[in-house]
């Protein structure tokens, strides 16, 4: 049975009239860090078909941030790439799969994550609430940041197309992926599946159950906060974000998503402000949101845009 | 490997007899942030064989009990969750939930942190040393903790997880019922070089980095395949199959299907996060005697029944 009320939900999200100058000022502050990428190759990982890398580099508040890189063993001189991002609790996983579909890959652990967690490590649950009350220093703040430097490695890369950048990712990876093509203008194609991370004030209400009941969890504890709350995931709530991805964009949603609400998703999707844009709505899926059916429209978005190849549906 | 060969099942039994070496010593602290009107959180710490400890959530129903329990296993990932991500937190007004991190994840990673990947192939090279001969004796322990619990119906105990949790209820006493969804331990020889995908993909690395190592390799992994567990299991038995032509689907898990000794209900999965959790929450809570499911379902699936 469709979820009929989904698309006509009405989102209580609203952008902060000072948004933008707050990630202008953050984007100032990360711009005066050295990237200083280190690429180390990982031969246990490594297969004829595809070069596996541990990578790391700096991020805002000069935290060092892992990912893996994976190469394709047999490619051109410049290659298109993708950045992977990772979801909520996921482990960022080495992105073969995307190097044997012929591109560079890179998949980022954001603060917090495993590899990523020396110098920050609010655990989870807790990453969704850590320093809720201020957005100056709200976990996600850090987290979005690390997320972007990717592109910034990437750029660095000698292989990688600059022209052909491609970022993915579902739920968290989902909404980073909103940020991140709203951020960086080399993204050149987007594909978010179940967007986590947009509408969290909606979310809240919609759903109870985890990561956002860790919010629910917060303000049931501290009530009083709760208007500090509301105000700081404005900052960082990928609706807000929205208007201002200009790329081609996929996004998917399950209709029976029971951790990103699809009310969140229809919300987002009416927000962003390519126009290459289209939203896969798959009923009867839940936070899978139809990825082993979409895993195809994924592949051939990106090869469509990146590869300037045509797969056949 | 035969379940009634002396090999198995002395490993078995020399690994049952070093964790009973250990007492448990469970420290028992209430969070406050995690406690609502209808469940208080604990978090507990105790120890597991070779002096490790170990850390999980208990949540325990507001109210009079004795209430049934699903004891969440450890799993191959890092994060250690209160309940698994998507389930509605209603489902703790009605079960005991008890989740616990084996030694390597996140609240268990000291001395030892896990690598994902890496976890699956640590010290695989050797049998009496291999990893998950202690994660499985850390499993064993959380159900040794949660069958203390005086608020538990120990008529209704489920224990949910991947290979851990058939291989728990196989070796431990306590389980009434079970929810397997196998991704590590079946036939892993030989359904490895069929993937790319991690866990799996882990034994096709190591195998290819230590080609020499490949005796060593399925000589210890002959000690965990879930058909040779399979003859001890007596609970009531869900099992998560993959859906029809992927890798551990209803045909290939045949054999091990077959050998369970309780009864056994098979679920082929319809790569659909929501159509599967709605099978396993309504089957849980059917053998537990819940007959509110519909109050303990997410928002999303309830609209959708």
């Amino acid at each position: 049975m469709p979820n009929e009320g989904a698309a006509e939900y009405r989102s209580r999200v609203r952008k902060p009239q000072d948004f933008d100058a707050f990630w202008s000022d953050v984007l100032g502050q990360a711009a005066e860090i050295p990237l200083d990428a280190e690429v180390v190759p990982d031969p246990l990982r490594t297969s004829d078909d595809v070069e596996v890398f541990q990578v790391f580099y700096t991020s805002i508040e000069h935290v060092r941030v892992a990912g893996w890189y994976c190469r394709p063993a047999w490619r051109a001189a410049r290659t298109p790439a993708i950045m992977f991002l990772p979801g909520y609790q996921m482990d960022p996983p080495i992105p073969k799969e995307w190097a044997r579909k012929g591109y560079l890959a890179l998949s980022v652990a954001p603060r917090g994550k495993l590899r990523s967690m020396r110098q920050f490590n609010p655990g989870y649950p807790n990453l969704l609430t850590h320093n809720i009350v201020d957005r100056h220093t709200y976990a996600y703040r850090g987290f979005y940041v690390d997320a972007w430097r990717g592109i910034d490695f990437l750029l660095g890369r000698p292989e990688v197309d600059p022209e052909r950048i491609g970022v993915t990712g579902s739920s968290q990876g989902g909404g980073l992926t909103v940020t991140t093509a709203a951020m960086r203008s080399q993204v050149r194609a987007a594909a978010a599946g179940a967007p986590y991370l947009c509408g969290f004030v909606d979310a809240i209400e919609l759903t109870h159950t985890y990561p956002y009941e860790e919010i629910n969890d917060y303000v049931r504890r501290h009530p009083e906060r709760r208007p500090e709350v509301e105000e700081t995931v404005a900052y960082f709530d990928g609706i807000n974000f929205a208007d201002r991805i200009a790329c081609p964009i996929i996004v998917n949603i399950g209709l029976q998503d029971n951790v990103c609400p699809p009310e969140t998703g229809h919300a987002l999707f009416d927000r962003i402000g390519a126009k290459d844009k289209v939203l896969y709505p798959y009923d009867g899926h839940g936070h899978d949101a139809g990825r082993a059916t979409h895993g195809a429209v994924v592949d051939r978005f990106f090869a469509s845009h990146l590869l300037g190849r045509e797969l056949s549906a | 490997m035969d379940p009634t060969s002396p090999g198995f099942r002395d490993y078995w039994q020399e690994t049952l007899e070093a964790l009973a070496r250990y007492p448990a010593r469970p420290e028992i602290d209430v969070v406050p942030l995690r406690t609502t009107p209808f469940a208080t959180l604990y978090g507990v710490r105790l120890t597991s064989v070779g002096a490790y400890r170990l850390f999980g959530y208990l949540s325990i129903p507001a109210g009079a009990g004795p209430f049934p329990a699903i004891y969440y296993s450890p799993k191959y990932q890092s994060v250690l969750e209160i309940i698994p991500q998507g389930t509605a937190n209603l489902q703790r007004s009605r079960y005991i939930t008890f989740s616990l991190a084996g030694r390597g994840q996140r609240n268990a990673d000291s001395p030892y942190a896990a690598m994902f990947p890496g976890l699956l192939t640590e010290r695989i090279d050797d049998a009496a040393s291999y990893v998950f001969r202690s994660i499985v004796a850390d499993s064993i322990r959380g159900l040794q903790f949660l069958l203390t619990r005086r608020e538990l119906d120990a008529t209704r105990l489920v224990v949910s997880g991947n290979d851990l949790a058939l291989i728990t209820a196989a070796l431990a006493p306590g389980a009434t019922h079970v929810v397997t969804a196998p991704a590590l331990f079946y036939d892993t020889m030989a359904l490895a070089p069929k993937t790319h995908a991690y866990p799996l993909e882990e034994i096709n690395d190591y195998l290819r980095a230590f080609p020499a190592q490949a005796e060593a390799v399925r000589a210890t992994l002959a000690h965990y395949d879930l058909r040779a567990f399979a003859p001890r299991v007596s609970a009531t038995t869900l099992v998560i199959a993959g859906a029809p032509g992927t890798l551990l689907d209803r045909v290939t898990l045949a054999p091990l299907i077959t050998a369970l000794r309780g009864p056994v209900t098979v679920h082929e999965s319809a790569q659909s996060l929501y159509k599967d959790g709605l099978v396993t929450e309504r089957w849980m809570a059917a053998q537990c005697g819940i007959e509110d499911v519909q109050a303990i379902l997410p928002e999303h699936w309830r609209k959708a029944v």
